[in-house]
């Protein structure tokens, strides 16, 4: 019996006239290594910015632990123990590796407006907290050499891992990666699969959007498949690989364009 | 070998702080500056609007036009309450920052929907409204003519009765609001404001109530403005809307522009250089005074956009790192 972490129940969503999710079904299981997989257009990322919060849904149904994300902002799911990478990455400029990764920690630290202005005892504390944990995400995923280093001047491989970092800084309890493995070469990508499992050991359920099949096909424990909107498989690798539907999702044309 | 590992670890910023300091302290003395004692007020006033400038477009990216109409509320709240219904002074200035926060809020929540060049729109309307209230609600404000007979400030029996006294007063004022804004820029809140500033998007997904820091920073700017404007009342006794106009929110801008949007002790060097060019040198060209500020706005933003005080300290940093490297050879 396995628990699930996030459900997906009928949710639907439309940009003007065309449905960009149809219906979909999905059950995330706890601690374990998730992927939705499609081609392009299919919906992907739509599913993970309703579940993130970052467009609302109205028809269907998101639950996290049991507790409706129907209603809450995106701060508030964060707080939940939802984190999120982005495929843009979106790091924040003008700081360095490790403010970047100190942000992660926001809600995991209290002091506000009024303790910062005063220093008082307690935003110190917190502070050095915050920059301790910081620097084991920023160490977790190997860079902790650069900590003091302006963000944007990492190669992309490394940026990808700073958003990783980033993220994990938050403690969630489940991790959505936005093709974490887009634009990166073979030894940025193994990196970037050993830091997943390492991810998954520490009990954080993890959910990928992902091009790269051999990545996802390494990785994922899970594997949903959507196509236009619509979830058409899921299944362990194998059990995808052979499907009929995902593989004329992915192939069809191309077997009609050899025949002819 | 020593000498340059000497030479590296000698801090200097405890040195230049304190010099600057003693030469604020000494300023408005007779032997030194006095005759420019009003000037440093002046300086000191728009000193504490500018950091608050700094904070919502330097570190948050959220632009204003209409700083300048939370100076004149400010102003006028202290105005009007410690002449027309002759009520404290300090408590004036208390209402005044509480009760211009408290506009400050409330107009915050539609204000901020809006984004980028919609934004600075509507704080530049938001600036014009209040000047336009402040000259036609003349039986409260005295109109374009302004109010005269402000009472001075006082603690006790000692009375801030002259420019000499209230540049210590409005300095002290001013000092420690950079002191506290230089401590929010380095915490947690600083951090969740500059993420804001490079990606609305990652700062929700990280937990940050994008909407709430903006609101609250936008506030803060507020009450600094409101404060410096109760300051300044009761510095001239007098008050007219010609500071709380567009004119007025420009000057700002461009006081924080020269002093280096991300800055917090840029915006004393940015509101110097604009005060002392528009008191000292400006004078001459009259109306076109508004045509060198824009010249100035453009020259600073095309040549120097991170501001003229932070290029200058960053060459202060190069020169001094090209010294170590020649004691190392």
């Amino acid at each position: 019996m396995t628990n699930t972490a996030l459900q997906v129940t009928g949710v639907t969503k439309y940009f003007g006239g065309l449905a960009a999710l149809d219906g979909v079904e999905a059950a995330i299981d706890a601690g374990k290594i998730s992927a939705i997989i499609g081609p392009n257009g299919a919906g992907k990322t739509t599913l993970f910015n309703l579940i993130t919060g970052v467009y609302p849904f109205t028809v269907g149904e998101i639950s996290y632990q049991g507790t409706s994300l129907k209603k809450l902002p995106a701060h508030k799911r964060t707080q939940m123990g939802i984190a999120r990478t982005f495929q843009n990455i979106l790091l924040f400029p003008h700081m360095t590796c490790l403010e970047n990764v100190m942000v992660g920690q926001h809600t995991r630290s209290r002091y506000g407006f009024f303790e910062a202005a005063l220093r008082l005892p307690k935003s110190r504390k917190e502070e050095e907290a915050v920059n301790l944990k910081a620097m084991k995400y920023l160490n977790l995923a190997g860079l902790g050499m650069k900590a003091e280093q302006d963000a944007m001047s990492l190669p992309l491989g490394q940026q990808k891992l700073l958003a990783v970092a980033r993220a994990l800084a938050s403690e969630p309890s489940l991790l959505l990666l936005d093709e974490p493995g887009a634009g990166l070469n073979k030894l940025e990508k193994m990196e970037l699969s050993d830091l997943i499992r390492r991810i998954r050991e520490m009990g954080i359920t993890v959910l990928l959007v992902e091009h790269d099949m051999e990545l996802v096909m390494g990785l994922a424990e899970w594997i949903f498949v959507l196509d236009s909107g619509k979830k058409i498989a899921e299944g362990t690798a194998s059990q995808i690989q052979r499907d009929p539907k995902v593989i004329s999702a992915y192939l069809g044309e191309e077997v009609e364009y050899v025949e002819s | 070998m020593m000498n340059v590992e000497r030479l590296q670890r000698f801090n200097w910023r405890p040195v230049a702080i304190g010099f600057l300091l003693v030469l604020l302290l000494l300023m408005p003395f007779n032997w030194f500056m006095g005759q420019y004692t009003t000037l440093l007020v002046f300086i000191g006033l728009h000193t504490m609007v500018t950091v608050g400038l700094c904070l919502l477009l330097g570190y948050t990216g959220q632009v204003s036009l209409g700083q300048a109409a939370f100076y004149g509320l400010g102003a006028y709240f202290s105005a009007v309450l410690s002449k027309t219904y002759g009520v404290n002074p300090w408590l004036a200035m208390i209402i005044g920052a509480i009760a211009t926060g408290t506009f400050a809020y409330v107009i915050a929540y539609p204000i901020f929907r809006l984004k980028g060049n919609y934004l600075a729109m509507a704080t530049l309307g938001l600036g014009i409204i209040m000047y336009v209230l402040f000259r036609q609600m003349a039986q409260y404000t005295g109109g374009p003519d302004g109010m005269g007979g402000i009472p001075q400030l006082a603690i006790g029996s000692f009375v801030f009765d002259t420019p000499f006294k209230r540049y210590y007063l409005v300095w002290f004022f001013c000092l420690s609001i950079l002191l506290l804004s230089q401590n929010i820029v380095n915490s947690r809140t600083g951090r969740a404001l500059r993420a804001i500033h490079g990606s609305e998007a990652a700062s929700a997904s990280l937990g940050i109530n994008v909407a709430q820091f903006k609101m609250k920073i936008f506030v803060l700017a507020a009450v600094y403005a409101s404060l410096a404007g109760s300051l300044f009342v009761h510095h001239l006794s007098f008050v007219n809307p010609q500071p709380f106009g567009f004119l007025g929110s420009v000057m700002i801008v461009v006081m924080a522009v020269v002093g280096g949007l991300a800055s917090i002790w840029g915006a004393i060097f940015g509101a110097a250089m604009v005060r002392i060019l528009s008191d000292e040198l400006l004078l001459r060209f009259g109306e076109l005074d508004i045509v060198i500020y824009g010249l100035i706005l453009m020259l600073v933003m095309i040549f120097t956009p991170e501001g003229l005080f932070v290029r200058l300290k960053s060459y202060y940093r190069r020169w001094q790192t090209g010294r170590l490297g020649e004691v190392e050879l």
